[in-house]
């Protein structure tokens, strides 16, 4: 199991106060923003940005750059890696 | 004649429409108080779990009049106005995104967007796809009146209904109180009762007062 | 007919309209930057009273207002059983009194200046002092008060200021409406005042004719704008259609105009949808930035001293169009005398309001 990703699900249920979800319903790959996946939306991109400052101290000073990184939580893993070497 | 066709109380106690107790909360529930008469209600609307307490009032105080008040409400779009008030605006929700900022500095986008009282009319506005107009204003405590004459006022102007009320919401109380006020065709028998079996009320400073009044003071 | 005048606007760059409108005819701007006010410690434009010599909190800058509007009407109008003060800010006293951000500006109010009724606060986001106006008109429309003074109040507080940091939705250079360079808003702090009343006498100054107009909720979306400007196309619609006047009898266009992307490129839709899109049109913000709760009030005052001095004046930060549809926006002050004008305002919760004001 890979720590991070857990960790990023819990988060993301903490920070975007989701209802009815738990860790085990997010897939790594499922699209966070798509209306099959947990359905965000653009406040939502921007709590994630938050999340990523409280969490893991990285700083997103262009909410663009996250989009791509948001997508799924194999991307944001592989974002918080990217950011932290 | 202008009527009251349906309303809705939420306190911490109970959950009411048309003067008839719903719901109690129960305390050994994992849920919240609100979140209890959504379910109760069985409504479906996901985005209720993202807004804050006073937006759900209101979503809760329309959907439980469409509901249980058995009002259809299929206005036309441009049909209804909203008129909302309480005494300390988003009190509750401005602390919550208060804290958000003065613990990490990484103040909350998704507690801000609910920091402004009238974000209750724009989310019932949002639910039901009305596109009248939506007021909201800051009293003391609720006033009969002002929500009287207000309605005359616009359905005198031509609105098919206005939906308004009470909604003060903060740690220590809950006082939800969302009224239905139609104009209604005039009953032939001119000795009326004040509330008919239907639970309608006539409109008037007094009698708005009364059903407040059946579990607020 | 409907009277408005008595306006007054307290604003960094002045403590009197005609300071104002001097300032703004100088095409200056109340935008200053100030240091280490950002999330990060980054400075900010801002458009702020000067905090060592000016300091102006909400409650004073409510009683200030309305001291001067008092000055411009017959005084004792005040204590009359008949007049309503209606309140128009969205936030308050926020930074001071979290819990009770409105409580200094009713029972507080009331005793100060000796009113018979409590004045009534509008808060509805930043279309409230449009919507203010549009209320008191037709509070004195339905009789149910003879006078009502419009006072509008916001501040710059670190609360707002954190928000629309939240949001990404403040610019890092002094906003730009309209302009293809735009990065966001940039948040001011400033009171204004206006008095409606069918009674002309009651003016020390000639008033202007309020053709007052409707509010429309976008049922889209609670803090982005609609992308069709359908809200904004129908409060505009129903204000104009109320008072029978076509887009040919306007004369100008003082539109919202934040200069976040997504708002301005709504009211270009909006505009363009309404067949406006011809008409000389500004933003205001470029001079006071975006004064939330008093930018209603606040903009048709300084729109109704271009009416009176018969000047047009530029789009402050305006260079070259970025909005999809096209737009006549003022890129230089222009002397014309004029009639009528239109003021929009659009906000959070989906919010759009509209009025017009006219010459006598």
């Amino acid at each position: 199991m890979d720590q991070l990703k857990e960790d990023l699900k819990h988060q993301i249920i903490e920070q975007l106060n989701l209802e009815d979800v738990t860790a085990a319903d997010i897939s790594d790959d499922m699209l966070l923003f798509d209306a099959n996946g947990l359905a965000l939306d653009s406040i939502d991109a921007l709590e994630m940005i938050v999340l990523l400052e409280k969490y893991h101290g990285i700083q997103v000073v262009n909410p663009e750059e996250g989009k791509s990184a948001f997508l799924s939580v194999n991307s944001l893993a592989e974002y918080i890696r990217q950011k932290s070497n | 004649m202008i009527k009251i066709t349906g309303y809705c109380h939420i306190t911490d106690l109970l959950c009411a429409v048309n003067g008839k107790i719903l719901l109690q909360p129960s305390p050994d529930s994992e849920h919240s108080w609100f979140r209890q008469i959504y379910n109760f209600a069985d409504i479906q609307y996901p985005k209720f779990h993202k807004m804050d307490a006073l937006a759900q009032a209101g979503v809760l105080g329309v959907e439980l009049i469409r509901l249980f008040a058995a009002r259809p409400m299929d206005f036309q779009d441009e049909g209804v106005d909203l008129v909302f008030a309480n005494r300390y605006a988003s009190a509750a929700t401005d602390r919550r995104f208060q804290a958000s900022y003065a613990d990490h500095m990484s103040p909350s986008p998704a507690i801000f967007v609910y920091t402004l009282p009238n974000i209750i009319t724009g989310e019932i506005a949002i639910l039901k796809k009305w596109y009248g107009e939506n007021t909201f204003v800051v009293m003391p405590e609720f006033d009969p009146g002002f929500f009287t004459s207000y309605i005359q006022r616009h359905i005198a102007r031509g609105c098919e209904a206005v939906i308004g009320g009470w909604v003060q919401i903060d740690e220590e109380n809950t006082e939800v109180f969302i009224f239905l006020a139609e104009p209604i065709p005039a009953e032939p028998i001119p000795a009326e009762p004040i509330q008919a079996d239907d639970g309608a009320v006539r409109l008037g400073v007094r009698e708005l007062l009364e059903i407040y009044q059946q579990h607020l003071s | 007919m409907m009277y408005i005048g008595a306006e007054t606007m307290i604003s960094p760059m002045g403590a009197s309209t005609e300071e104002n409108w001097k300032s703004m005819l100088a095409n200056r701007s109340a935008i200053g930057w100030v240091d280490q006010v950002g999330l990060h410690h980054e400075k900010l434009p801002l458009a702020r009273f000067d905090a060592l010599t000016t300091d102006r909190r909400f409650h004073s800058l409510v009683f200030d207002c309305l001291q001067a509007v008092s000055q411009a009407i017959d005084a004792s109008l005040l204590w009359h059983a008949s007049t309503q003060v209606i309140v128009s800010a969205t936030k308050g006293a926020v930074d001071d009194h979290l819990d009770r951000p409105f409580d200094g500006v009713m029972h507080p109010l009331q005793k100060a200046f000796d009113l018979k009724r409590l004045p009534l606060i509008v808060s509805n986001a930043c279309i409230s002092g449009v919507q203010a106006i549009n209320i008191a008109d037709e509070l004195v429309a339905a009789g149910e008060a003879e006078h009502v003074i419009v006072i509008a109040a916001d501040l710059a507080s670190q609360f707002v200021i954190n928000g629309f940091q939240s949001l990404y939705a403040i610019s890092d250079k002094p906003c730009a409406p309209f302009d293809i360079a735009r990065k966001g808003i940039t948040l001011g702090e400033a009171a204004a005042g206006v008095v409606v009343s069918r009674n002309r006498g009651i003016f020390k100054e000639e008033p202007l004719s309020l053709l007052a107009g409707y509010s429309s909720n976008d049922a889209n979306h609670i803090s982005g704008p609609s992308r069709t400007g359908e809200g904004l196309v129908r409060a505009v619609r129903r204000t104009m259609a109320r008072h029978q006047k076509q887009a040919a009898d306007l004369d100008l266009l003082s539109v919202h105009g934040t200069a976040t992307q997504y708002n301005d490129e709504m009211e270009a839709i909006a505009i363009n949808r309404l067949g406006l899109q011809n008409l000389p049109l500004l933003s205001l913000k470029g001079y006071f930035g975006h004064t939330l709760g008093a930018a209603g009030v606040l903009e048709t005052v300084a729109t109704m001293q271009m009416l009176r001095h018969g000047v047009q004046l530029k789009s402050l930060g305006f260079e070259k169009l970025g909005t999809s549809q096209p737009l006549n926006v003022l890129a230089n002050n222009k002397v014309k005398e004029f009639n009528c004008f239109l003021k929009t305002a659009s906000g959070f919760g989906g919010g759009n309001a509209a009025l017009m004001v006219e010459k006598i």
